[in-house]
């Protein structure tokens, strides 16, 4: 076991970790954050994603003690004073979600998607989400999302 | 107990004032999207009980072998470990897992499945013991010292091997390996097809894919103190699903009940009759705690179907008319398990001529099992093998005789004054337009301008391809002895606060027909979607009801909503026309408030009336009866149950259509196919929330796109599956995909009351038929043929030579 501090979602936390430990089971099974999912067990899906220190990470790929003293911004953290955040927003404008087990990982992967580019073209969306998969909506109202949220103009 | 989240319920993000023109036909966002957007949605895996115990289940290795002896014994010894359960004890505690639909109901051979294997292994990954812990872990660890001695057989994988004269047989019982062969026979086509200006002979084949939802399958059982049991899990249809655990386990339906919390996808995979349901109720009842199973991508991607043969002629005169199809199908349904995935290839074969008038048709599919993995439903539900088969021979006869493959569908499409159609197999299609969704293609996508540019990139050594194809789904099904329902229910009430609560019998695993119902209920009962909240997916609060398949829940399940909610409707009218002293007629119920028509000063909010239903009914004389509550079950027209002359049934009511055209670039060098664009005019009938359609129609066309060249599920020589991870399973991602350009057309169904048809497969079977003719259309100058799927870089590239092969003849 070796202790760790973890900043989630402005809380700090002290917590004994096994060495091995995953990130996104810490989430999920420690602190009760269970809006970050888990869609498969080869970092191919993308449903896990958070922030940590505002970039989109697989929280399956990362271990908990390698997240030790850093910040992690998970679905649950984004809304301020229960205002949902623009891409939170434009997410539910668009009807980018269906079953919505893909979509906290794909506002994670956007919010950071549009911190590295403000301003995507279509196809530079559709790349940068290509690590999350979605199998409801053939992406096509997710891309409207994140455009929305760029404040751009959706395509149609 | 849940961890912070809240299982199916949830209200609307903010309080609106209805749309003008009513909710029913709005673009409304999901009504409790912000459920999802904030991560309270709880999925199963999300649900956490006091003294929850994990099981983890050891699977074959072996495609096909015999089980000598299990032992156990150091597995039930490792740290952790509260039970083991093997074969050969499971019979003291379930009987078989019931069919969803037995094979034997329509005279097929039908086999007892057990949980856990009895004796003899039919695929690989079959569970043969199980182990439960105190935590997954411990449970995983535990399976590596089941100590299981195997005798192991020859798997037979292929269809064509399995009915070879001699072929060994490997269900025991059984004389061969065919579960059942159905035949669909108009006229005599033999001699139709001697009297054709020209016969094509060819084949197709299909291969196993599955639908993959991101969310895998879960199960927990828990039984309660009075001996009853609660079951929670990642399923479709919790009434079905409740009855068979009762058939399977010997205790009363009233003594269970079933959840399912939020489902991350159904596709049809999550329809029941999988070993680890009843297996964890047995668990849960040796270890005397909460049993919980949670699904791993591998043990998803056991789960198949489709996988199908079609050796077809198809008979036609100069003038492109379609006069006769012979078609004879060879499914391989791998080991015949109790879910409902073998049903799909009678499908397959009963949606023959789909939306073509041919007048003889003489098809025929043969079920076949083999150690292949099961079957279970893939969204589409054997529709696509009809679909992708048809559209292939449209485009074969366009080809010989040198027309346009737009003007071969004109011909031999249904006429709109035609409806409704009885076609050979029996099926009465009910309503439509296809020639207009034909020309809506047309002209969305320019198809003249298209082929112009067709033209010029060939000139270039470029290879564009457009695929234009029809897909006809027949939706919404019951089928006679089966639980496969074709009426559903929905319980509206309302409150002394106005506020009402739907309790439906259909379930959502994310087709967001719970707004729909919300919409449908607000436009009848005149409040605003805000105080309207949504349950489904529990048999105790919910009324009976057969939860989420074949494009059903709006019409079944929304249509029962009306009647309930017209029920409530008229007390309120009732009520208020009483308060305000108006006939009950004059009252009009929109935006939570009653008032007098044409008169909007005499109004009184839509919660007094409730109040004053229920505090001052002795009080007011002549004020409606509480409670404001009504439980009302829609039955869909135009089912037949009762065979006609030929002895042919008429299971749906409603069959949407779409006309789908994409354009590819395909590389010969490398065989990849690039989609530029994908098209659709697609008819659903009256539309309750087109944002919904077009996401349904969005996603369902990516994964037909997806199933269709890419993903498969392959095995190798021995029946060992080689597709075990996402990362070999290949489903499209953002980057693989354009747009989806969407077009409505709307012909309301006169079968169901508010015109709506079946929603959410279409699509699928779309997608997979057109790309097929899009590759084949990009290669006809090299003389190829497609004559398979997935047309994945390998396939493509196989084609080409072949092609090359024979001298460009195709
Ligand atoms: S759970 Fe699939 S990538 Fe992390
Ligand atoms: S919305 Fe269901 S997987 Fe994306």
């Amino acid at each position: 076991m070796r202790p760790i501090e973890l900043t989630v979602n402005g809380s700090s936390h002290e917590l004994e970790v096994e060495p091995r430990e995953l990130l996104v089971y810490v989430l999920r099974e420690r602190l009760g954050l269970t809006g970050t999912n888990i869609g498969c067990d080869t970092s191919s899906c993308g449903a896990c994603t958070v922030l940590v220190e505002g970039e989109s990470v697989k929280s399956c790929t990362m271990l908990a003690v390698q997240a030790d003293g850093r910040e992690i911004t998970t679905i649950e953290g984004l809304a301020t004073n229960g205002e949902l955040h623009a891409v939170q927003q434009a997410f539910h404008e668009q009807h980018a979600l269906q079953c919505g087990f893909c979509t906290p990982g794909f506002v994670m992967a956007t919010v950071s998607l549009l911190d590295e580019n403000g301003d995507p073209s279509e196809q530079e969306i559709r790349e940068g989400l290509e690590g999350n998969l979605c199998r409801c909506t053939g992406y096509h109202n997710i891309v409207r999302a994140v455009q929305s949220a760029a404040g751009q103009e959706v395509s149609a | 107990m849940l961890a912070s989240t809240e299982l199916q319920e949830g209200r609307a993000i903010a309080a609106t004032e209805a749309p003008a023109g009513g909710y029913v036909g709005a673009r409304e966002t999901k009504h409790n999207g912000d459920l999802f957007l904030t991560g309270r949605a709880a999925y199963f895996n999300d649900i956490v009980l006091p003294k929850m115990s994990h099981a983890a289940v050891l699977r074959s290795p072996h495609a096909h072998a015999r089980i000598k002896s299990i032992d156990a014994s150091a597995a039930e010894a490792s740290a952790g470990v509260l039970a083991t359960l093997t074969g050969a004890q499971i019979k003291e505690h379930t009987g078989p897992i019931p069919f969803f639909i037995d094979p034997a109901v329509f005279g097929g051979k039908t086999r007892d499945n057990f949980p856990l294997a009895v004796d003899k292994v039919l695929m690989t990954g079959q569970p043969v013991a199980a182990v439960v812990a105190e935590t997954a872990a411990d449970a995983e660890a535990a399976l590596d010292l089941i100590k299981v001695d195997y005798d192991v057989l020859e798997p037979i994988l292929e269809a064509d091997d399995a009915l070879k004269d001699g072929a060994p047989i490997i269900n025991d019982g059984w004389d061969d390996n065919v579960v059942i062969t159905l035949p669909f026979v108009e006229g005599d086509a033999e001699a139709a097809l001697a009297e054709a200006d020209h016969v094509i002979e060819d084949t197709f084949e299909m291969h196993r894919l599955s639908t993959q939802p991101i969310e895998p399958r879960g199960n927990m059982a828990v039984w309660e103190k009075d001996g009853s049991l609660t079951f929670y899990g990642s399923i479709q249809n919790p009434h079905p699903l409740r009855l068979h655990l009762s058939q399977a386990l010997g205790v009363s339906e009233s003594a269970i009940r079933v959840i399912a919390p939020f489902v991350g996808g159904g596709l049809g995979l999550k329809m029941h009759g999988h070993p680890e349901e009843a297996l964890v109720c047995v668990l849960a009842k040796i270890v005397g705690r909460p049993v919980k199973w949670l699904e791993d991508r591998r043990e998803t991607l056991l789960i198949g179907g489709i996988e199908q043969t079609h050796r077809f002629k198809v008979g036609f005169n100069n003038d492109g008319q379609i006069v006769a199809i012979h078609n004879r199908i060879v499914a391989n349904v791998g080991m015949l398990g109790s879910a409902p995935g073998w049903g799909m290839a009678f499908l397959s074969a009963l949606g023959f001529p789909s939306g073509y008038k041919v007048p003889v048709t003489d098809v025929s599919v043969q079920v076949v099992s083999t150690n292949k993995g099961i079957w279970n439903a893939t969204r589409g539900y054997g529709k696509q093998g009809t679909n992708v088969v048809i559209e292939r021979m449209v485009d074969l006869v366009a080809r010989h005789l040198g027309m346009d493959r737009i003007e071969v569908r004109r011909k031999n499409m249904i006429e709109k004054d035609e409806f409704p159609y009885a076609t050979n197999s029996g099926l009465n299609i009910d309503s439509g337009d296809y020639h207009a969704a034909l020309d809506k293609l047309e002209e969305l996508l320019d198809y003249e301008g298209l082929k112009r540019e067709q033209a010029k990139l060939r000139e270039e050594g470029r290879y564009l391809g457009i695929g234009i194809t029809f897909e006809l789904t027949p939706e919404s099904a019951d089928i006679p002895g089966t639980i496969v329902g074709g009426f559903d229910s929905a319980q509206v009430k309302m409150d002394p606060s106005g506020n009402v609560t739907i309790l439906s019998g259909v379930t959502t695993p994310g087709s967001g027909n719970d707004t729909g119902l919300a919409q449908i209920v607000a436009d009848e009962v005149g409040v605003t979607i805000d105080r309207i909240s949504v349950i489904q997916g529990d048999t105790d609060t919910c009324p009976y009801g057969f939860g989420n398949y074949s494009g059903r829940s709006i019409v079944s399940g929304g249509n029962s909503a009306v009647l309930a909610a017209r029920d409530i409707g008229e007390k309120i009218r009732g009520g208020a026309a009483l308060l305000l002293e108006a006939g009950d007629e004059d009252i009009e119920l929109i935006d939570n408030l009653a008032r007098v028509a044409g008169a909007p000063d005499r109004a009184i909010p839509i919660a007094a009336v409730a109040e004053t239903i229920y505090t001052l009914n002795f009080a007011i004389p002549g004020i409606p009866e509480p409670p404001l509550e009504s439980t009302r079950v829609y039955k869909p027209d135009n089912i037949r149950h009762t065979p006609d002359e030929k002895g042919r049934i008429q299971p749906y009511p409603t069959y949407s259509y779409a006309m789908h055209g994409v354009v590819v670039e395909v590389d010969p060098e490398t065989g990849a196919v690039d989609i530029k664009r994908i098209g659709i005019v697609h008819d659903c009938g009256t539309m309750i929330n087109p944002l919904f359609i077009e996401g349904q129609m969005a996603g369902a066309m990516v994964m037909g796109l997806g199933n269709g060249m890419s993903e498969e599920l392959k095995y190798d020589e021995k029946g060992t599956p080689l597709s075990t991870r996402f990362k070999a399973y290949l489903m499209p991602r953002a980057g693989d995909v354009p747009a989806v350009e969407l077009v409505h057309q709307i012909t309301p169904s006169p079968f169901t009351l508010l015109g709506t048809k079946g929603a959410g497969e279409a699509g699928v079977g779309g997608g997979m038929s057109v790309i097929a003719n899009a590759v084949d259309d990009a290669l006809a100058p090299l003389g190829v043929t497609i004559r398979e799927l997935p047309v994945s870089p390998p396939n493509v590239l196989k084609a080409i030579d072949e092609a090359g092969s024979n001298g460009g003849r195709g």
